[in-house]
Order: C-alpha cells, then sequence, then structure tokens
C-alpha cells in the first residue's frame, strides 16, 4: 500500500456510502484507476453490502402486510375494550345498584320465567345428533385424511400433496 | 328498583327477538393460523388450540394470522381470504338449535381444492390443515358460537 | 416533516386508528426491512412490526415533533428489533443445535446445491450480525438495508456524524473478519452481485 493509499484509505468509506464532498471524490477516483488494493477493498464493502441487503429484500417482496394490520388493529383494540366496558357502565348507572343485594332474587326469577317461555314459545323440534361429523369431503389437488379425537372434540382434516406423499414413500 | 324492572321490561322483548332470530343463522368463529417446528412460541390466542391438537399432530409454534366471527345465515354464502392466494367459503346449510351444518370451500385461483361439508355442534371444532406456507403449515379451525 | 404527515400525526395523537393505518401503510415496509435486516427472521419481523405500531401508537403523544418523525420511528424500531433479537439469539441457535442442521436431512436432498450454499451463507451472515454490539448493528442495517444518509443516522441514533461513521467502520471491519472466507476479491470471481459464484456453483 503506498503513501496516498493511506490518505485515500480513510475516504474510501465514505466514498463507498456517497457522502463525500467533490474534491474528494476525484481524489479518490483517479487514485482508484491506478491502486488495485484499493479497488478490492471497495469490492469486499459492495460484496458485504449484498449479503446483508439482498436476504431483506427478497423477504420483503414476498411478504403480504394487511395480514399484519389485521392483528395491530386487534390488539390495540383489545387494549381498549376494558375503558369501553368502565365507560358503558358508568353511563347505565348500574355499579350503585349493584349494592342493594335485593335485585338478585328479582334478576334470577326474571331470568327464569326469559328463559321457560322462549322453550314455550319456539316449540322443541327433534335434534339431530349431536356428534359432529364430515358429511362429505373432495378434493382436486390433495390426499385427504381425517382425524377424530372425541376426548378433545376435534376433528381435523389434513391435506396432504401429492409431492409429500411420494417424497415419503422414496 | 323502578329502574332495575324498566331495564327488564326492555330486555324481555329483546330476548324473544333474538330467541327467534337465532333460528336460520349461526356465528362461527374463523381462525387462520400457521403451525411450525421453527421456535416455541404460541400466540397467547392460541394456547387451547394447542392442546385439542396434540393428540393428533403437535408443533412447537403456532401464530395465528386471521381470526373472524362471521355470522352464516341459511343458504347465504360468505367468502374470506385464508391465506395469500387462497379463499375460503362457508354456507349454512342447516341449522336447528345446537346444531349446524356448514358447507366449506377452499379455493386457489379458482379452483376448489376442498370441498367438504361439516356439521358444528357446541364446544366442537373443525381443523383443516396441511396446506405448505412459509416453514410451517396452514391450519384453518371453525367452530360455532350457539 | 410535509404538512400531510403533521396532519396524519396530529390525528394519530388524538386516537384515529385510521390515522395510524395510513402510517403504516406509509412505513410498513421499512419498518419491517430494518426489522428483518437485524433479526434475518420473518416471523419475528413480523412481530417486531406489530409490536412497534402498537408501542407507536401509545406513545405517539409524547412525539413533539422536535425531529423529524421517521427517526423517532426507526429508532423505536431498532431498539424492538434488537431487543427480539437478544431474547431469539440462544432459542434459535438452540433449535438449530437439536435438529443437528439448519434443515432436516431428508429435505436436504430435495434442494439444489446453490439454495443450500445461499441458506448457509445467510446464516453466516446472521450469526456475524449477532456478534456485534448493538449499536455497531443498528449503524450497520440503517446503512445498507435502509440507505439512511449519515445525518441521518444521527439522527435516528441521537450521536453525531463522527459516531456514525465510527460505528460503521467497525462494524464492516468486524463482518468482513468474520466473513472472510465468503467476502473478499480472491473469492469473487462473479463479482460482488453474485457471491455465490465463488462457490464454483454452477
Amino acid at each position: 500500500m503506498t503513501d496516498s493509499c493511506s490518505s485515500v484509505s480513510k475516504l474510501l468509506e465514505k466514498y463507498f456510502d456517497r457522502e463525500v464532498t467533490d474534491k474528494e471524490r476525484l481524489l479518490v477516483e483517479s487514485h482508484l484507476q491506478s491502486c488495485l488494493t484499493c479497488r478490492d477493498t471497495l469490492m469486499s464493502m459492495e460484496g458485504l453490502r449484498t449479503f446483508i441487503k439482498a436476504p431483506v429484500e427478497e423477504a420483503v417482496q414476498q411478504e403480504d402486510f394487511p395480514w399484519v394490520w389485521q392483528k395491530i388493529d386487534r390488539e390495540i383494540r383489545s387494549q381498549e375494550k376494558g375503558s369501553w366496558w368502565q365507560s358503558l357502565r358508568s353511563w347505565m348507572g348500574l355499579s350503585p345498584l349493584f349494592k342493594k343485594k335485593v335485585w338478585i332474587p328479582a334478576v334470577a326469577t326474571i331470568a327464569t320465567l326469559l328463559f321457560i317461555s322462549t322453550q314455550v314459545i319456539f316449540k322443541k323440534i327433534p335434534s339431530y345428533s349431536e356428534r359432529s361429523v364430515v358429511e362429505y369431503i373432495e378434493s382436486e389437488t390433495y390426499n385427504i385424511m381425517v382425524y377424530e379425537s372425541e376426548k378433545t372434540k376435534t376433528t381435523m382434516i389434513w391435506l396432504f400433496d401429492e409431492e409429500d406423499q411420494e417424497s415419503s414413500r422414496s | 328498583m323502578k329502574r332495575i324492572f324498566l331495564i327488564l321490561l326492555f330486555v324481555f322483548p329483546l330476548s324473544l327477538l333474538s330467541a327467534s332470530l337465532s333460528y336460520g343463522q349461526v356465528q362461527v368463529r374463523l381462525r387462520v393460523f400457521e403451525a411450525s417446528n421453527v421456535g416455541t412460541r404460541i400466540d397467547s390466542s392460541l394456547k387451547d388450540m394447542r392442546d385439542q391438537f396434540k393428540p393428533l399432530v403437535d408443533f412447537s409454534s403456532y401464530r395465528l394470522l386471521k381470526e373472524e366471527t362471521p355470522t352464516l345465515y341459511l343458504n347465504q354464502s360468505v367468502s374470506s381470504p385464508a391465506h395469500p392466494g387462497r379463499k375460503i367459503e362457508l354456507t349454512l346449510i342447516r341449522q336447528h338449535k345446537n346444531v349446524a351444518d356448514v358447507r366449506v370451500k377452499i379455493q386457489r385461483e379458482e379452483i376448489d381444492v376442498l370441498n367438504t361439508q361439516v356439521r358444528l355442534s357446541p364446544g366442537r371444532t373443525i381443523s383443516i390443515g396441511g396446506p405448505k406456507h412459509g416453514e410451517g403449515v396452514i391450519i384453518i379451525t371453525l367452530s360455532a358460537q350457539f | 416533516m410535509n404538512h400531510e404527515e403533521t396532519q396524519l400525526i396530529s390525528r394519530c395523537q388524538q386516537g384515529d386508528q385510521e390515522a395510524l393505518k395510513e402510517i403504516f401503510d406509509r412505513y410498513q415496509k421499512k419498518v419491517y426491512r430494518i426489522a428483518y435486516g437485524v433479526v434475518r427472521h420473518r416471523e419475528e419481523a413480523l412481530d417486531i412490526v406489530q409490536e412497534v405500531f402498537v408501542k407507536l401508537f401509545r406513545s405517539i403523544k409524547n412525539f413533539k415533533g422536535r425531529s423529524h418523525f421517521y427517526t423517532y420511528l426507526y429508532r423505536m424500531v431498532m431498539n424492538t428489533a434488537i431487543d427480539h433479537a437478544r431474547k431469539m439469539g440462544k432459542q434459535f441457535i438452540s433449535s438449530l443445535d437439536e435438529e443437528g442442521s439448519f434443515e432436516p436431512s431428508e429435505e436436504a436432498g430435495k434442494w439444489p446445491e446453490r439454495i443450500l450454499l445461499q441458506k448457509e451463507l445467510e446464516e453466516k451472515v446472521k450469526s456475524a450480525m449477532e456478534k456485534l454490539p448493538a449499536e455497531q448493528r443498528a449503524a450497520l442495517i440503517f446503512r445498507e438495508v435502509e440507505g439512511l444518509s449519515y445525518q441521518e443516522m444521527a439522527d435516528a441514533m441521537e450521536c453525531s456524524i463522527g459516531t456514525v461513521m465510527s460505528r460503521l467502520h467497525y462494524a464492516r471491519k468486524r463482518m468482513q473478519e468474520l466473513l472472510k472466507d465468503y467476502v473478499g476479491p480472491q473469492g469473487q470471481s462473479g463479482g460482488p452481485s453474485n457471491p455465490l459464484k465463488e462457490e464454483g456453483v454452477r
């Protein structure tokens, strides 16, 4: 490395980041024409930038942000829910009333009457079996398996790509 | 006391109305999430799902992508994007008290990749999983709120 | 900061979620780029984006407009991302150790060699970034990923331009040392735009 290298090398990063003045840029560019070492240093910096930046750009291109907004919106709303309930309660002015215990049997009686009346008014129809079933299932692109767990009351329909099945066989 | 009775007088006809309206419609809870074995993070709203899935599938990470609670009306379809490139369509076929038959279609580029009809009842969850997404798979869960 | 953005911020400060949505639409990619640049993991980066905008909505009342809005936002992103990186660093590495590789062995046969080398390189870059002190990592991401000027970086990191240059210099030097088998003119027969050619992969 020559003497001029040591003075230019301090400017190389600034030059690479396009933060040099016009005078500094001319100095660096004329030095680069004859100095392989400094050119190699610049290339290394360029390589490092590519390694750091390229995967990030690729990731950004593939991302679908409306999904992210939904989660943000939900999070903000769930944080605000508590305060809405409190203001609703104060608006209805119910809080002092809860101090009077006489409302408990009154509300219980009314609730029971309501329940009975709605059952009577809307005649009961013989119900289907309450066990959940898969009535039919078809797919143009997947192989399907259906699993059931009575313990957790879960029915799982699992879709297999045909290439997943081939690779697991091979 | 007077205020209590006034409120209840208001509530009573509303309960009759809601009882009549509950036939021919059902509210469902639709969740779309990504399950993978990368990391051990489980979204807090999905911890119950992990316990339900354990006998069948067991991933280490569950990440909620979307949650909706649409109301389904008899023979009226409701569509929603399920995850990039896919759409899920729900149609209430039949409903009695606390049992609802729902047709579920998942479409990708206008092709029906899945067409099924399932019966929902209290406490029962239907899950559809398997399509690859990122480093894991997509799982869609459906349950009814009677 | 232009007038339109000032109005958006003011609306957001009054609790207008629509205004937050507009801010989100404007800055979502920038925030994601910075987050991904730090943690190099898609799901963590998305979590950071979510956390940042929720935090922003809560704390934007404290923004007095003395600096540019983007520097306020970038500082928030960087701090959140570095916190996440610290928390996930050991967890992620230990899960790799348990699996034995970054990809299950039965899957490796399906992947072209070029993709495997890219993944290996990505892991090396991630691992190297984790060894940098937080301020140096921030400087590198702001410059190499987001392309901020020295002045913008100084505003975002609340330091002088001289400090910015110093952090960048040491960050690049350390990264070059850690990635010396991949970066450097001796391996780059194909030029810096296609580093994998140095591996002789066709």
